[in-house]
């Protein structure tokens, strides 16, 4: 029988549940009808993340005053210039059989303001040129996007503070290996899309540094905040997250995590561990990643091995290098725009050539395995850096 | 309660690093300073006869030659473990783009600042 203590004690339950789990209920006068009003900004990952943020703000005050006299310019004597630096590319990819030429160009602008702050931004145009069916030739739109723009402010040898517009650091591929020139495959990987944002950047706020922890080892660490923008092309999502690696120089392995969470939406949790290996004894890189949200998650493993040991052809050998890649991608409960619709395993291999210096050759072939159909993709393309001082003294 | 003791114990981890690595810092200031002060107290100390101060000079010249050559070297080895994990082979540019490029990596790679330091004097020598 539905009386008024049952009603009363279930509205109790449902009002202590959804106050516990950080949601507002109302009840909605004469109709007795409960209805989510909106979501609590003051949650406990709120809170535990405003006490992250303010923990890292009040080290970083006391760092500052405790280091304020250490020197943290690059060297008294050498004053900087800024710069103007980038990239050039031109990618062809077999998707499937189907065509790709990809254009892109890329400039970084580098301005030095006194000795602690610095100004940075990256501009990218690139295009996707397809072939569509009844028309000739290669048709497609330049797209055109800053990347980041960003002020920092070297507080310390501790700590710099960020705030702008910065690509999201979580995992190693979209801050630290995307460039055309940097990359050993042009494509990217199944889980770049997870963690990084809808422009791959965010806009807001950002602590960071490096600092040698021990004579054995080095810690590094980026604590960000972004705020919601809805200004295509430089939208960004609402969260905070952090990234945090131990770098051991004798083993030249660095291992560490990242973490986000995402402060609208379904306001799930991210998380992130990477790799970086190389060898003492071979010039062979390892980097490896893997990324679970509740959209998606998978791994990439890459290796790429330099030709420099091998005893004949030394002069063209040394100049190559030999790459492989074996991702998995695993579709999650929730949809999203930017990752695969299906589950999709592959593997790569691919071959660079260093022609001079910031300039190379690159080549890959890749097989796709999907529940949606297999395919090859192949890519070949150039890639070319340079670097153009924009002051008196800069040659 | 497990997600608050995960956060509490990162919170900790993270504190305890930074205090250790000033301490580590402060215990290394001390003997690092101790040599220049020695060598420095002594090229003072030789200074009352034109031949020992020559010598003193000869020898402090000497001293500044080796440090120098020990700096490229360690150098080179940061360059290699730090710059090496993205970038395959070593390019130099002049001195101020590249103290302009290396506090960019600075920033981007979270390089430490005495990496910073020996990176940028490898890099302009």
């Amino acid at each position: 029988m539905w009386t008024w203590g049952h009603k009363k004690k279930r509205e109790l339950r449902v009002l202590y549940a959804y106050v516990n789990s950080g949601l507002e209920l109302n009840r909605r006068r004469g109709t007795g009808e409960h209805c989510l009003l909106r979501s609590h900004p003051r949650s406990w990952h709120f809170k535990a993340f405003r006490f992250v943020f303010l923990l890292t703000a009040l080290l970083s005050i006391f760092l500052c005053v405790e280091r304020l006299q250490g020197q943290t310019n690059e060297a008294p004597d050498i004053k900087p210039v800024p710069v103007l630096s980038g990239s050039a590319g031109f990618i062809t990819t077999f998707d499937g059989g189907d065509p790709h030429l990809g254009p892109i160009v890329t400039g970084v602008l580098l301005v030095p303001l006194g000795e602690r702050w610095m100004m940075e931004s990256r501009g990218t145009f690139e295009s996707d040129l397809t072939e569509p069916q009844g028309v000739s030739g290669f048709h497609g739109k330049v797209r055109k996007e800053v990347d980041y723009a960003q002020l920092d402010f070297i507080a310390n040898p501790y700590l710099t503070v960020t705030v702008g517009r910065f690509l999201t650091p979580f995992g190693i591929f979209n801050e630290r290996l995307y460039p055309v020139w940097i990359r050993n495959l042009q494509t990217d990987p199944l889980i770049l899309p997870i963690g990084i944002g809808p422009s791959n950047a965010s806009t807001g706020a950002m602590v960071r540094g490096g600092f040698k922890a021990s004579s054995e080892f080095n810690i590094n660490y980026a604590v960000y905040y972004s705020a919601l923008s809805t200004a295509t092309p430089v939208n960004s999502d609402r969260f905070a997250g952090g990234r945090a690696g131990v770098f051991v120089p004798k083993a030249r392995l660095e291992i560490g995590g990242s973490f986000q969470h995402l402060l609208q939406d379904e306001r799930s949790n991210l998380f992130g561990f990477h790799l970086v290996w190389q060898p003492q004894s071979l010039p062979l890189d390892i980097r490896a990643e893997t990324d679970r949200s509740r959209r998606g998650s998978g791994y990439w493993l890459e290796s790429a091995y330099r030709l420099n040991q091998v005893p004949f052809w030394r002069d063209e050998l040394r100049r190559t290098q030999v790459v492989a890649r074996m991702q998995q991608f695993f579709v999650g409960a929730l949809p999203s725009d930017a990752l695969p619709t299906e589950n999709i395993k592959m593997f790569e291999f691919g071959l660079n050539y260093y022609l001079m210096d910031g300039m190379k050759a690159t080549a890959s072939y890749g097989r796709q395995f999907s529940v949606g159909g297999n395919k090859n993709v192949w890519t070949i393309g150039v890639t070319y850096r340079w670097v153009v001082p924009l002051g008196r003294g800069g040659n | 309660m497990a997600k608050r003791i995960i956060l509490a114990g990162l919170c900790t981890v993270m504190m305890g690093s930074c205090f250790w690595a000033i301490a580590q810092e402060r215990k290394e200031t001390p003997s690092a300073a101790a040599p220049a002060q020695n060598q420095e107290a002594e090229a003072l100390a030789g200074g009352s006869s034109h031949g020992v101060a020559t010598a003193a000079n000869h020898g402090g010249e000497t001293a500044r030659v080796l440090d120098e050559n020990a700096m490229r070297i360690e150098g080179e080895k940061r360059f290699r473990t730090n710059c090496g994990r993205c970038h395959m082979a070593p390019h130099k540019f002049p001195p101020r783009t590249m103290a302009m490029i290396i506090r960019h990596m600075r920033v981007r790679a979270t390089i430490t600042d005495e990496d910073m330091r020996l990176i940028l004097h490898y890099m302009t020598q």
